[in-house]
């Protein structure tokens, strides 16, 4: 993918198919110990070791539908040429956690990219969860939460078009000053 | 165009079986998967210096011809293994995507 935050948008679309109604994302940056890691936790029904180990073959999940089902050998991929790594952990009805770690200033290391819009995706066409994303850059954090937002909307939607551009602007403000 | 034919007149190694019944129509040039994945068309040869699994994985959804790597890269065991499977031939040269590009261009002409 030409940027990361496409990746993200990917893996926290499996969350949601696995029922997750808590996901945190939280993308790390630290140029001292040069990566860039990218984690995603999520409470939906997990997988058992054996599908663990299968996710990240092409083949498992490869449907004949533009996009479905390479979601993490792409990322492990991505990963890995830029001298990283793809970690998952994953537990039956507790929730998966996906680690992807990338050396910051490799040259083929894809920007992080417009991850405002990959959650105002999210947030646009999936209902009933909330999603935490922090972002860090060498210990500076800057925090999103959804369930905040909802209790200062009460009854206004958190997917109202008003909204979902506030959450945009807000997300990409906050990162611009890190 | 048939495979057969462009493995001899561009001497390209060859990977994998290759079915000489297979024939192409289109060539596509890319390195990032899931911009192959939007763009490239069926019936093409996919030009890449890519050589994981997930370039059959990618072949195989949109139906490519075959896949060609370029610039002396080593294709990884199980994707060779995996595109015998499914029928789809790895050609390989040490020339650029440019250079054979070209010579199909010539080819067709």
């Amino acid at each position: 993918m030409k940027e990361l935050s496409l990746h993200i948008l990917d893996i926290v679309t499996n969350s949601i198919d696995a029922g997750a109604n808590l996901i945190e994302i939280e993308v790390k940056a630290d140029t001292k110990k040069n990566y860039l890691r990218i984690n995603i936790k999520d409470n939906g029904k997990g997988m058992s070791k054996e599908t663990v180990e299968k996710v990240t073959n092409p083949f498992f999940t490869s449907r004949k539908v533009r996009n479905v089902g390479l979601g993490l050998p792409f990322l492990k991929l991505a990963a890995e040429q830029c001298d990283g790594f793809l970690k998952i952990q994953s537990e039956e009805n507790i929730g998966t956690e996906v680690t992807a770690e990338f050396k910051l200033n490799h040259i083929d290391r894809a920007p992080l990219g417009k991850i405002e819009e990959s959650i105002s995706t999210i947030l646009n066409f999936h209902q009933n969860f909330d999603l935490i994303y922090i972002h860090d850059v060498n210990g500076k954090r800057f925090v999103f939460d959804t369930n905040e937002v909802k209790e200062i909307l009460e009854d206004l939607s958190i997917r109202s078009p008003k909204v979902l551009m506030w959450i945009k602007d807000y997300i990409k403000e906050n990162i611009d000053k890190i | 165009m048939n495979i057969t034919n462009l493995i001899k007149e561009l001497n390209l190694d060859v990977e994998t079986q290759v079915n000489n019944d297979i024939t192409f129509d289109n060539v596509y040039i890319g390195d990032l998967l899931s911009v192959v994945m939007s763009n490239a068309k069926e019936n093409s040869i996919w030009i890449t210096i890519q050589t994981h699994l997930n370039i059959v994985a990618v072949a195989d959804l949109i139906d490519i011809s075959a896949i060609l790597v370029v610039e002396n890269m080593d294709v990884d065991e199980d994707t060779v293994e995996k595109a015998n499977e499914l029928g789809i031939p790895i050609l390989t040269t040490d020339k650029s995507a440019y250079e054979v590009a070209c010579e199909i261009c010539k080819l067709e002409n």
